[in-house]
């Protein structure tokens, strides 16, 4: 039944635009697409070859992401796409300094969808499309500066409307997501690692709602181990030193932050649970200590009464077994 | 447990006590094994802390791995010296001072020695001890004693990894430090549970063997409580006095050098496939947590697996060919890493994880059994020392080429087809040998008998011995059928 059937590859193929999905927005699904790994595995493959089919060159970004300081082909512009499927997609694209890119969204071949009607949108503001094909739709878009980021989605209406989204943004900032734990007098290091290169770096720290910027020089350095990695190490910690701290990299088209926890324990906290398990060890090793102690006094008190009778058993025993 | 043989000479216990001794040896074996594995959780957050590069910080492993293989020729000194128990509490003492003096170590150097270094032979110092206590405790049931203990390598590996992550987030990486430190300080409670037990065992099982095997050294003592005496008059000749502490007669001894070889070939290619299981899952597309989940699987299939293989190998039909089963586990183990590059889905690598798991449970179960079954307990000190820093060598290199064929032919089958190519060449090459070792084991046993009649009549601790041999092998029913095989085996299960 043509219905079914189309329901089924609906359904599978909508699988595996989740697992697309979960693996651009950081894989917080990742359970759910587990399941479908090795159906999905085949099919990402599939995606990928038909993209590079009918492109021209230019860096695939469907399912990579783009490397750090990653060249860009001047003789052709980049092009990203989604393929249309049941659900609203998305798909976020880094854009560190000013460029052109193409958008495009495409049917899926198994598609049975007819003579569908594509709007391309940003907001409310509508755009016309650049170039168009039976089953894929395609707008440029000039990003010069901030203004020109954000969010673009193609809207397809047919017998239903399926549409799918497109986020332009800074590239983005990787730290440490759970707190940073360091003990008084130690130091503390925060590396903060950007997509691409940045203009520049700042620190600051939050002191209740204000952001001061982190300027000390006997107390804060600031190290470039490498052009898109940044250090920052606290020196001589103390109690004070607890807080929220953020990274700025300011990219050409603006710029990103992220968070970093500090916690700065005293020596006692991890002193505690030390001292609990070599109190464990040393009552264990007591205890250990002190049975085989008694065992062999029993063993002594009763060993001159059995030695005797044993002799006299091992007698009879070889004999019967001889 | 089996009730301990009162009124004869006394022979290993195979029960009571030793069950206690076991689960020491669990514990020390475990935190020996699994404890370098565990520390890759803290390697990040170093790396980050001392700005240093991935590599540097993989030496931190290498060289806690390469001490606790290298040391294993001092360790067996010292209990040749001291006995098991002294080590190990020496042992459990050091690792606990390496890892707190870590705690405050400032640079990357200062961490190699406390980590490296120290905490290393301090595991040396608990690894040896522990597997050469269950040869003295055990005979009967030796083959079940050493899969438990060596299960403790799994158990604690999937312990550790969790408690480490758990103490990494609330303590960070010092914190962390200072309490692992007091948790290996555990170790030395593992050791006080190795009371020692008395050398007349030891050297009575022996007798048999030694006889066989003296004959081929030239050496002139027959009995068990004779060949003491003799050490001891010898102890002023320098070879001699070097022997008593590390026997390096091994060396001729046939069966150790076939063990030896066959090892030492095995493990170019053991643990590479671990090291890189994750990698290739993420390379073929798969996610962290998922190949995470793989080392689970292989951890858990692992767990089950080596007490299995230890019950399997007590059976009376494999005991007395428990080398074949030794070789087999290997090139089933190869044959698995051939077959991984077939697997390109993710239940492909699933199956491929639990095959693994199996093998490499089946392999370490009997590492050590299939030592003790060639040499026997009393020079089984000195046989795992000489054979794990000659394990050291091809255990370092093993990942280091894996990594070296992944990067030039960017291709991760190469390094499983020569992981696999490797064991099931080991596998073969020690099926022959020890097949070879059982013909010509059975020829001296026949040797031996008739040299027996001669000397019978003039030797009353020999009636004695002999007696005392066939009583104890007519005592337990899998024995009773090994002796009528009468393929040398009956050397074999007299703890040769």
């Amino acid at each position: 039944m043509p219905a079914a059937f189309s329901g089924w590859c609906l359904g599978h193929l909508l699988l595996l635009l989740l697992l697309l999905c979960t693996s651009l927005s950081g894989g917080t699904l990742a359970d759910a697409a587990m399941t479908t790994q090795d159906s999905s595995q085949a099919q990402v493959n599939f995606v990928t070859k038909t993209q590079v089919g009918h492109e021209s060159s230019g860096p695939n970004a469907s399912i990579q992401e783009l490397k750090p300081g990653g060249k860009e082909n001047l003789h052709s512009v980049p092009e990203h796409e989604i393929v249309l499927i049941g659900t609203s997609l998305e798909k976020k694209i880094s854009l560190p300094s000013p460029t052109k890119v193409d958008l495009t969204c495409k049917l899926d071949d198994h598609s049975h969808l007819k003579n569908p009607q594509v709007t391309w949108k940003k907001g409310s503001e509508t755009i016309s499309h650049t170039s168009k094909t039976e089953k894929s739709w395609t707008i440029q878009v000039t990003v010069s500066d901030s203004s020109q980021l954000g969010s673009y989605t193609c809207i397809l209406k047919a017998e239903k409307e399926i549409s799918a989204t497109f986020h332009l943004q800074v590239p983005k900032l990787e730290g440490k997501e759970k707190p940073v734990i360091t003990y008084a007098r130690d130091t503390a290091v925060m590396v903060c690692t950007a997509e691409y290169n940045p203009k520049a770096w700042t620190w600051y720290l939050a002191n209740g709602t204000e952001l001061v910027r982190v300027l000390r020089a006997d107390k804060f350095q600031i190290k470039r181990p490498s052009p898109n990695v940044n250090r920052l190490e606290i020196l001589k910690l103390t109690k004070e030193d607890n807080g929220v701290y953020w990274c700025e990299a300011i990219f050409e088209l603006g710029s990103n932050q992220i968070k970093f926890e500090l916690k700065v324990l005293s020596f006692g906290a991890p002193l505690k649970t030390f001292i609990a398990i070599v109190a464990e060890v040393a009552i264990l090793f007591t205890t250990i200590v002190l049975y085989e102690v008694y065992s062999k006094r029993k063993e002594k008190g009763s060993k001159k009464e059995c030695d005797q009778t044993k002799q006299l058993k091992s007698g009879d025993s070889t004999e019967t077994q001889k | 447990p089996a009730p301990a043989q009162a009124g004869r000479a006394p022979g290993p216990p195979d029960g009571g006590w030793g069950w206690v001794v076991v689960f020491g040896a669990f514990v020390s074996i475990g935190f020996a094994y699994a404890f370098p594995k565990g520390l890759a959780i803290f390697f990040k957050e170093i790396q980050d802390f001392f700005g240093t590069s991935y590599s540097e910080i993989a030496w931190i492993s290498s060289i806690m791995l390469a001490t606790t293989y290298g040391a294993g020729p001092i360790s067996s000194i010292l209990v040749n010296r001291y006995g098991s128990r002294p080590v190990v509490m020496f042992g459990g003492l050091l690792c606990g001072v390496g890892m707190i003096s870590a705690a405050f170590c400032t640079s990357i150097l200062q961490l190699y020695i406390c980590v490296g270094f120290i905490t290393g032979f301090g595991l040396a110092l608990n690894l040896q001890p522990s597997v050469i206590i269950i040869g003295k405790y055990f005979l009967k049931r030796r083959p079940i004693a050493n899969g438990l203990a060596m299960a403790g390598s799994p158990v604690m590996l999937c312990t550790l990894a969790p408690l480490n992550q758990f103490l990494f987030d609330n303590f960070g990486w010092r914190g962390s430090f200072l309490i692992l430190g007091a948790i290996l300080l555990n170790c030395c409670v593992a050791g006080a549970l190795f009371r020692p037990i008395g050398p007349g065992t030891a050297l009575v099982k022996t007798q048999v063997n030694e006889e066989g095997k003296d004959a081929l050294k030239g050496k002139t003592t027959e009995d068990g409580p004779m060949e003491k005496k003799t050490e001891e008059e010898e102890g002023k000749d320098c070879f001699e006095k070097v022997n008593q502490y590390l026997d390096f007669s091994l060396f001729k001894h046939r069966g150790f050098l076939i063990y030896l070889i066959g090892n030492v070939l095995m493990f170019l290619g053991f643990f590479a496939p671990i090291v890189f299981l994750a990698p290739y899952a993420k390379h073929t597309g798969i996610d962290e947590y998922s190949a995470a989940f793989l080392l689970s699987i292989l951890a858990i299939v692992d767990m089950v697996a080596r007490p299995a293989t230890g019950m399997v190998a007590n059976s009376r039909w494999v005991r007395p060919r428990i080398q074949y089963f030794f070789s087999f586990a290997i090139a089933f183990n190869g044959a698995c890493h051939l077959l991984c590059p077939l697997a390109s889905s993710y239940t492909g690598l699933l199956v491929y994880s639990s095959f693994f798991g199996l093998a490499f449970g089946m392999v370490c179960a009997m590492l050590f059994e299939t030592l003790m079954d060639l040499v026997g307990a009393a020079r089984f000190t000195s046989a795992v020392g000489l054979v794990t820093i000659a394990e050291c060598c091809t255990i370092l290199l093993g990942p280091p080429i894996g990594g070296i064929l992944i990067d030039t032919f960017g291709d991760y089958k190469y390094m499983f087809i020569k992981c696999g190519a490797v064991m099931v060449l080991a596998g073969t090459f020690l099926f022959i040998m020890n097949y070879y070792n059982y013909r010509m084991l059975a020829k001296e046993e026949k040797e031996r008998k008739t040299k027996e009649e001669h000397l019978k009549s003039v030797r009353t601790e020999n009636e004695g011995k002999i007696n005392w041999n066939k009583d104890s092998t007519q005592d337990g029913p899998e024995l009773e059928p090994l002796r009528e095989n009468g393929e040398g085996v009956k050397k074999e299960m007299n703890g040769t």
